[in-house]
Parts: structure tokens; sequence; C-alpha cells
């Protein structure tokens, strides 16, 4: 078997997952150094009775969860290196220059879109408005880090299938990251054919719910995760990069 | 307890986030009257409401930021001592709105059009009100509109506006933009994740704060 029929061959089999891939989350799935990270601490900065608050808003965060993923994987891939563009279906999208790099050895690429659904969010404003301020900024953060990591789980399920075919996935980019603008995310909807995330856009590019994640990543032999994204990025300006995340 | 001993008392438990009597934090004041009550008292003996803001919460407050600045505290510290602070002005609201107490100025802060955020400008409200400025929440996608309403409707007021996507950034800079061309005399001040100094001159604002007590700094600096 060739390379492309390898491919195909993975892509035929996810594509049945495509609609129904829902992680099991746990209280190991909210990286704790992360909410501290939000809230500017690190672990040696805490106490007790943060620890216990983080604690018991994660386990009621996970009781409402109500995660949701879809994926479309396309091998009708153009890259531009010039202008850094990736065609994917007929689409071009303005990557810039950091994700165009990292991709453009790819065989394949999976857009994707996770969403914690919108109890969470409801969650948090609800304790923002009855005054409960710290309460409701640790559920926001908890809320982040669930988005982040149903879009792992997805991320390592859909690494594990092209795995099984000797290929390799890369890291994933977001619009809004990596110089690649926000804005693009209208571009990126369109090729989740059905949007069974149930993620709607505003015109802002705006996800609601709001603790969603979208974006691409590479499929090949030739592609590679890179430990550290910030170091191959020259964005200075990015959230990611100044929350150290 | 007398009147000077009750602001000390008051002034610890804004200080280091004893709101109540029922609140568990922080634990080495568990059961111990906290912000609500002890103002109530104060009130009771007949400490002025004015006496209460400026030798107590605010003297707590101006420590909380000091500690923070430092790396001494945190976010959650800060919070959770503005909700002590808040907790107490609860008490004063009807000798502002009768015009007996002052506060250092109004500020009207919303969330720019386009953008849902809010978490950040709740942030920014909660510490900026507790530092003894008169707070105007607009909410998040705010007009430019909505923003001159409220500057016609408050004289004097300092606009924070404050943004968290890259797209929204151009909605902040028209805001800012027709802010001026209708009020120059009005200071903007902005903040959100994407932010930085060189936007806030790019787009003409007057500050750029990173961090709620970073706008607490600059609006008392205002008013000194």
């Amino acid at each position: 078997m060739d390379k492309t029929e390898n491919i195909e061959e993975v892509i035929s089999t996810l594509s049945s997952y495509s609609e129904t891939f829902i992680p099991e989350i746990g209280k190991d799935d909210v990286n704790l150094v992360n909410i501290l990270k939000g809230l500017g601490m690190t672990l040696a900065d805490t106490d007790d009775y943060l620890l216990e608050l983080i604690d018991r808003f994660t386990l009621e965060c996970i009781q409402l969860l109500q995660p949701k993923t879809c994926f479309s994987v396309y091998s009708d891939l153009h890259f531009d290196l010039k202008e850094n563009t990736i065609t994917i279906s007929n689409q071009t999208f303005e990557t810039g220059k950091t994700v165009t790099q990292l991709l453009k050895k790819s065989e394949a690429i999976v857009l994707f879109a996770c969403t914690t659904g919108s109890a969470v969010t409801k969650l948090s404003k609800t304790l923002l408005s009855e005054g409960h301020v710290l309460e409701g900024l640790l559920v926001d953060l908890i809320g982040s880090e669930l988005a982040e990591s149903i879009t792992e789980h997805l991320h390592v399920f859909i690494g594990t299938e092209f795995g099984k075919a000797g290929l390799n996935v890369s890291n994933r980019f977001s619009p809004g990251y990596c110089n690649w603008s926000v804005s693009e995310q209208q571009k990126l909807f369109p090729l989740l054919p059905g949007n069974h995330s149930g993620i709607q856009l505003t015109p802002s590019s705006l996800m609601i719910p709001i603790k969603s994640v979208s974006g691409i990543l590479g499929v090949g032999t030739s592609v590679k995760k890179v430990a550290y994204k910030c170091d191959v990025c020259n964005d200075t300006k990015c959230i990611m990069r100044s929350s150290g995340l | 307890m007398n009147a000077e001993e009750i602001l000390l008392k008051l002034a610890e438990c804004v200080e280091f986030g004893k709101v109540n009597k029922a609140a568990p934090f922080p634990p080495a004041m568990k059961g111990m009257d906290g912000a609500d009550e002890l103002t109530k008292q104060a009130l009771e003996i007949g400490v002025k409401p004015v006496d209460i803001l400026n030798e107590a919460l605010i003297k707590a407050m101006d420590k909380v930021g000091e500690k923070f600045t430092q790396k001494k505290i945190f976010v959650p510290q800060m919070l959770i001592a503005a909700k002590a602070m808040n907790a107490s002005m609860e008490h004063l609201k009807p000798f502002f709105q009768s015009g007996e107490v002052k506060r250092k100025g109004k500020f009207i802060i919303g969330t720019v059009a386009g953008d849902l955020h809010d978490i950040g400008k709740n942030l920014v409200a909660m510490i900026v009100e507790g530092a003894g400025w008169e707070v105007i929440d607009l909410g998040v996608d705010v007009s430019a509109a909505k923003f001159l309403q409220a500057i016609k409707e408050n004289e004097g007021a300092v606009v924070g506006l404050s943004a968290l996507l890259t797209t929204t950034m151009l909605s902040m800079k028209n805001i800012v933009a027709e802010i001026k061309r209708e009020y120059p005399n009005v200071t903007c001040l902005i903040g959100g994740a994407p932010i930085n100094d060189q936007f806030m001159v790019e787009i003409g604002a007057d500050g750029y704060s990173s961090d709620p007590q970073g706008a607490v700094n600059y609006l008392n600096a205002l008013v000194a």
C-alpha cells in the first residue's frame, strides 16, 4: 500500500468518528499549574483555601460539561511558501509564515472545532453577577483548561489513528495565534460540514460558546510535533506567550 | 470597641479579605466579625461615613495595591479584599447618593462592540470601585453611541475600554476615535490581552494598563 492509500484509508476510518468523538474528561485534565499561571501565581504562592476552591469548582465544571467535537480531513492541499498561505479544498487560508512553514510537509490537513458547551460560561457569569468574582474567574480559567483538554484528547485520538498507518501529526494551530488572523475562523467553519460542534461564530469571529477551540493540524510522514511552539513564532504580543501557557 | 478600634479592625478585614462573620476566609479570622458587621457597628456608634471610607477602606485597599505591586499577594487575595471592601461599601451607598461622601471620580467601563469577554473588564471594575471610584459599567458589546451617551450623562468621567480579540481591537480604535472627536478632553484608558502601549499610541488613547492595579494607579494619578 502506498502513502496516499494509507492516508485515504485512515481518513475513511476517521470519518465515522468526525461527529461522535466525545472524550471522557476527569479532574486530571485540568492542569493546576496553568490555572495558577492565569492568576499570576505559581504553586509556591498558593494556600489551602485557594487549592480547595479550585478543586471544588473543577469538579463542578466537569459535571456541567457538554463536550462536543467535530473535524474534517482534507488531502487536496496547496502550500504557497511565498505568500504564506495554505489552500484547502479551494479555500485559501492566510496562515502566516510560522503555521505555513510548520505544516508545509503535510500530506493531509485536519480542521477541527471543540467546545465545552455553554454551561461552564453560564456558571462563571452567575458567580460574577452575584459578586463572587474570584470564584467566577476560577470557573472561567477552568473552562479554558477544559476546552484545551477536550481538544488535546481529539488531537491524541487523531494522532493515534494516523499513527497506525505510520503517519505523524503536527502541533495544532488556531486562528488568532502565530500571526494567523482570528478572522480566518470565517473560512474554517464552512469546511466543517454540518458543524456538529454546534459552535456559532459572531461577525467578529468570536466563538459561541466562548469556551471553544478551533484550528488546524497537519498529517504526514515528514511532519512532526515541535516541543515549544512559542520558540518558532515571532509574535511577541501573543496572549499564549504572555500567559506562559 | 471605640471608633478608632473599629476602623482599625475594619481596615484589617478589608486588607485580608474578611467579608463577613460567616465567611471562611481568611482561616485565621474564622468566626470573627467581617467588613459587613464592622461597618454597620461603626455607623451605629456615629463614625462619619467619610472616615470609614478614607481611614479604613481606601487605606486598606492602598495597602492591598502596594502588596500586589510588590508581588507579596496575587490576584485571588486582591479580589477577596475587594469583595470585603464592597461588603462595606453597601452600607455607605446611601451616603454616596445623598452627596455626604464623595468618591474620587467617575469611571465608565465597557467591553467594545463585537466582543463579549467580560472577566477582565469586571475585575478592573471591581478593583477600581474598591479604590474609591464610582464605576458605571456598560457591560459587553458596547457601541460608540452607548459610550458617548454615558459620557454625556457623566461629565468629567474617565472612560475604560476593554477588548480581548485582535478583531475587536479595530472596534476599540473606532470607538476611541469617536469619543475623541466628540469629547477631545475625555481620558480614555484601554486594556485587554492583545493590547499594548504601542497600540494605545496608535489609536490616540491616553493610557494603557495590563492589570487592574495599573488602572487604579493611572486613575489615582489623575486626581492626585
